[in-house]
C-alpha cells in the first residue's frame, strides 16, 4: 500500500534482437488507485543511449534530470555523446551513492554502441545493481506479467518490425493485466542509423 | 615603492590601481586575439593559435573554443589554464540552473556568474586573478543571439562585434569601420576573418593557426552551437580568398 | 478535506479553493484564501499540513519574488513549476519534509498559452488539463472527464466548476464553506465573484 515503488505506478520493458533494440513504457501517472495523467513518459534518451525508468515518479522525474546534467557535462568534457555501456555504468554508481535512502526506481537501459554497432540492454534494482541480459529486461508494476509475456513471445534474433511486434504485444497484455500501469504507452525501435518510436493511445 | 603594492592582489596603490588586475590585462594583452562578431541570424567568434609546432597534436580538439551549454559558447583569450577552470565552473552553474528551472540559463545571467568568480580573486586576498578575457556567444528567448566580452577584473560588457587579447585595439578600429546592423552569420564570419587576418602577425591563415566557433539557428529554428572542424576552417578561408601565401608556397 | 481545484481552459486558467480553514472539529475561518501570487502571471494554491502551507507557499513567493528583482524578468510558468517541483523533491529526502501539495496556475506570455501543473509533497510532478488535490478529485473529475473540452472559454469553464461545485457540496460530508474563485490569464491574476 505505502511501498513507494508502487504508488504512481507504471511499467517498462527493453528487447534485444538482431542488431538493433527495443524499449517500451506505459503512459499512466496515478496516485494510488486513482488516475491522475495518461502522459506521463517514462522513457528518456541521452544521445543515441535510452532509459527507462519505472517507479516513484518524482524519483523517475528527479533521475532522469540528474542524468540529463551528468551526460550533458560528459559530452562537453569528452567531445562525444555516452555509450550504453559507460552509461548503464553510470547509472549503476548514481543510484549507489544514495545506498542508504535510494531512489525508489527500476530503471532499464537500451542502446546500440555507436563505435562498435553492438546491440546493449540491462537492467538495475534500486541501489544499482546492474542485470546484464541478452534477451528482455522489464520493470515496475506489472514485472511479474511482463516477464510472463516475454518468456512466451520472445525470440532471439528478430528483425526490427518483429522486435516491434513482440515487445509491443508483451508490453499491452502484461499492462492489461496490471491496475497500476496502461493509459497508453510508446515504443521505441533502435537500429544502428535510426530509431523508430510510436505511440499507442487508448 | 610601487612594488610594495605588486605582491598582493587585493590593495590599492595610492594612484588608486590594483596592479595584479593590470599585470593579467598585460599578460592577456600579448595572447592570440580572438574576435566576436553578432549578426543577426547567429554569432561568429574566431581567435588566433599563437603556438604552433609541427610537433604539436594537430587533429585534437579545439584549443581556444568552448561550449558553455546548448545556448552558450566563449572563445579564450590568455592563460588556457585557468581558463579550464572558469569554463568547467560555468558549465557546473548552467547545468545547476537547468536542473531547477528546467531550462537554459539566460545568456547573461551566465557571464555574470563567472565574473564573480573572476571578480572574487581581486578582493579576497593572497591569490592571483585569473588571466583571461573571454567573448561568450550565445542565445536565449529574451535577447535572441547576444555577444559579451570579460576580463580579469570581472567586468563585462555586451557587444555588437568585439576583440580581446594581441592588438585587440586595432582590431576594434577595423570592427568599428566595417561593422553594419543587419550583418548575416555569413558576412560576420567574412568580417571577422578578415580583421584577424589583418591583426595576426604573419598574414598566413589556415586552420593550424585559427579557429572559428559559430552559433545560429537552423532549418527548425532549433539553437546550433558549432566548433569548426579543420577542414571546415580551410575551406571558408579558400572561399573567401584568405589563403593566398600558403598556396604559393606550394607552387 | 480542503479542495483545490484548477481547470485549464482556452486561453486562461480557473483556480478555485474551498474557503473553510479547519482546525480538528472546528471551522476557524470562512473567508480563508488557499492561494499565493507568486508573480504578475503565476498563482499557487496549495492544502496540507496547517502551517507547511503556508511557510511553504510564501518561500516560494519570496524566491521568485526575489528572482524577478535580481533579473528584472518573472519567470515564466514552466521554470516556476520545475522550481517548485525541486524546493518539494528535495524536501521529500530531509529531516522534516514539507507536506503541502499544490496546483500552479500561470500564463506564459511568451509562448500566449495558459499552464497547469499538479505538484505532490513528493514532488511528483505532472501538467494536466483539469487538477484536484485530495478528496476533491474522487467527486469532480468523472464530471471534468465528460464535460471538459480544451478550446473552452472562461464561462464554458465556470458552468463546469459548478457542476463540481454542486457535486462537492452534495457529497462532501462537511461544509467547506463555499469556493473562492481567480482567474489567471494574459492579464494576470484576478478574483472573481461567482457565487460558489
Amino acid at each position: 500500500m505505502s511501498d513507494p515503488s508502487s504508488i504512481n505506478g507504471g511499467s517498462a520493458v527493453a528487447m534485444m534482437g538482431k542488431d538493433c533494440v527495443a524499449i517500451a513504457c506505459d503512459l499512466r501517472l496515478g496516485s494510488q488507485s486513482l488516475g491522475l495523467a495518461n502522459n506521463f513518459e517514462k522513457i528518456f534518451n541521452f544521445g543515441h543511449v535510452f532509459l527507462g525508468l519505472a517507479g516513484l515518479a518524482t524519483d523517475v522525474t528527479t533521475l532522469s534530470e540528474i542524468f540529463r546534467m551528468k551526460t550533458n557535462l560528459y559530452k562537453m568534457k569528452e567531445e562525444r555523446l555516452i555509450e550504453p555501456e559507460s552509461f548503464a555504468n553510470l547509472v549503476s554508481s548514481t543510484l549507489y551513492e544514495r545506498r542508504f535512502g535510494p531512489y525508489f526506481v527500476s530503471p532499464i537501459v537500451a542502446g546500440i554502441n555507436s563505435k562498435t554497432d553492438k546491440p546493449f540492454i540491462c537492467g538495475f534494482d534500486l541501489i544499482g545493481c546492474i542485470d546484464y541480459a541478452k534477451d528482455f529486461i522489464v520493470a515496475g508494476t506489472s514485472s511479474d506479467q511482463l516477464f510472463g509475456m516475454c518468456e512466451s513471445l520472445y525470440e532471439p534474433n528478430l528483425e526490427p518490425e518483429d522486435l516491434f511486434e513482440t515487445i509491443s504485444q508483451a508490453l499491452l497484455s502484461a499492462t492489461d493485466r496490471d491496475a497500476l500501469s496502461g493509459w497508453g504507452a510508446v515504443v521505441y525501435i533502435i537500429t544502428k542509423d535510426k530509431v523508430l518510436f510510436l505511440i499507442y493511445f487508448f | 615603492m610601487s612594488r610594495r603594492y605588486d605582491s598582493r592582489t587585493t590593495i590599492f596603490s595610492p594612484e588608486g590601481r590594483l596592479y595584479q588586475v593590470e599585470y593579467a590585462l598585460e599578460a592577456i594583452s600579448h595572447a592570440g586575439t580572438a574576435i566576436g562578431i553578432l549578426a543577426k541570424d547567429g554569432v561568429v567568434v574566431v581567435a588566433e593559435k599563437k603556438v604552433t609546432s609541427k610537433l604539436l597534436e594537430q587533429d585534437t580538439s579545439a584549443e581556444k573554443m568552448y561550449i558553455l551549454n546548448d545556448n552558450m559558447i566563449c572563445a579564450v583569450a590568455g592563460m588556457n589554464s585557468d581558463a579550464s577552470i572558469l569554463v568547467n565552473h560555468a558549465r557546473v552553474t548552467a547545468q545547476n540552473y537547468l536542473l531547477t528551472y528546467n531550462d537554459d540559463i539566460p545568456c547573461e545571467m551566465l557571464v555574470r556568474r563567472i565574473c564573480d568568480v573572476k571578480q572574487g580573486y581581486t578582493q579576497h586576498g593572497g591569490l592571483r586573478p585569473f588571466g583571461v578575457s573571454f567573448i561568450y556567444a550565445g542565445y536565449d528567448d529574451r535577447y535572441d543571439f547576444q555577444l559579451y566580452t570579460s576580463n580579469p577584473s570581472g567586468n563585462y560588457s555586451g557587444w555588437k562585434a568585439a576583440s580581446v587579447g594581441s592588438n585587440n585595439a586595432s582590431a576594434q578600429t577595423l570592427l568599428k569601420k566595417d561593422y553594419k546592423d543587419d550583418l548575416s552569420l555569413k558576412e560576420a564570419q567574412e568580417l571577422a576573418l578578415k580583421v584577424l587576418g589583418k591583426t595576426m602577425d604573419s598574414s598566413k591563415l589556415n586552420s593550424e593557426k585559427i579557429e572559428i566557433a559559430t552559433i545560429g539557428k537552423n532549418q527548425d529554428g532549433k539553437i546550433i552551437h558549432k566548433i569548426w572542424k579543420p577542414a571546415a576552417i580551410d575551406a571558408i578561408l579558400r572561399e573567401i580568398g584568405l589563403v593566398k601565401e600558403d598556396d604559393e608556397e606550394e607552387e | 478535506m480542503d479542495i483545490v481545484l484548477g481547470i485549464k481552459v482556452q486561453d486562461s486558467v480557473i483556480v478555485a479553493t474551498s474557503k473553510a480553514a479547519t482546525r480538528g472539529i472546528s471551522i476557524l475561518k470562512d473567508t480563508d484564501d488557499k492561494t499565493r501570487a507568486l508573480n504578475e502571471h503565476n498563482l499557487m494554491a496549495f492544502t496540507g499540513e496547517a502551517g507547511d502551507t503556508v511557510q511553504f507557499a510564501e518561500y516560494i513567493q519570496a524566491n521568485i519574488q526575489l528572482y524577478g528583482m535580481r533579473e528584472n524578468f518573472d519567470l515564466p510558468p514552466k521554470a516556476v513549476n520545475h522550481f517548485v517541483r525541486n524546493q518539494l523533491a528535495s524536501s521529500i529526502r530531509s529531516r522534516k519534509p514539507y507536506q503541502v501539495n499544490v496546483i500552479l496556475a500561470g500564463y506564459d506570455e511568451a509562448k500566449e498559452e495558459p499552464s497547469l501543473s499538479w505538484i505532490d509533497y513528493l514532488g511528483t510532478k505532472v501538467d494536466i488539463p483539469y487538477a484536484a488535490h485530495g478528496y476533491a478529485g474522487f467527486y469532480t473529475f468523472s464530471l471534468l472527464d465528460r464535460h471538459y473540452r480544451s478550446d473552452m472559454s472562461v464561462d464554458e469553464g465556470l458552468k463546469i466548476l459548478k457542476l463540481c461545485s454542486e457535486e462537492l457540496n452534495k457529497r462532501m460530508p462537511i461544509d467547506f464553506k463555499g469556493l473562492r474563485v481567480k482567474i489567471v490569464d494574459k492579464s494576470g491574476i484576478r478574483e472573481i465573484d461567482v457565487g460558489l
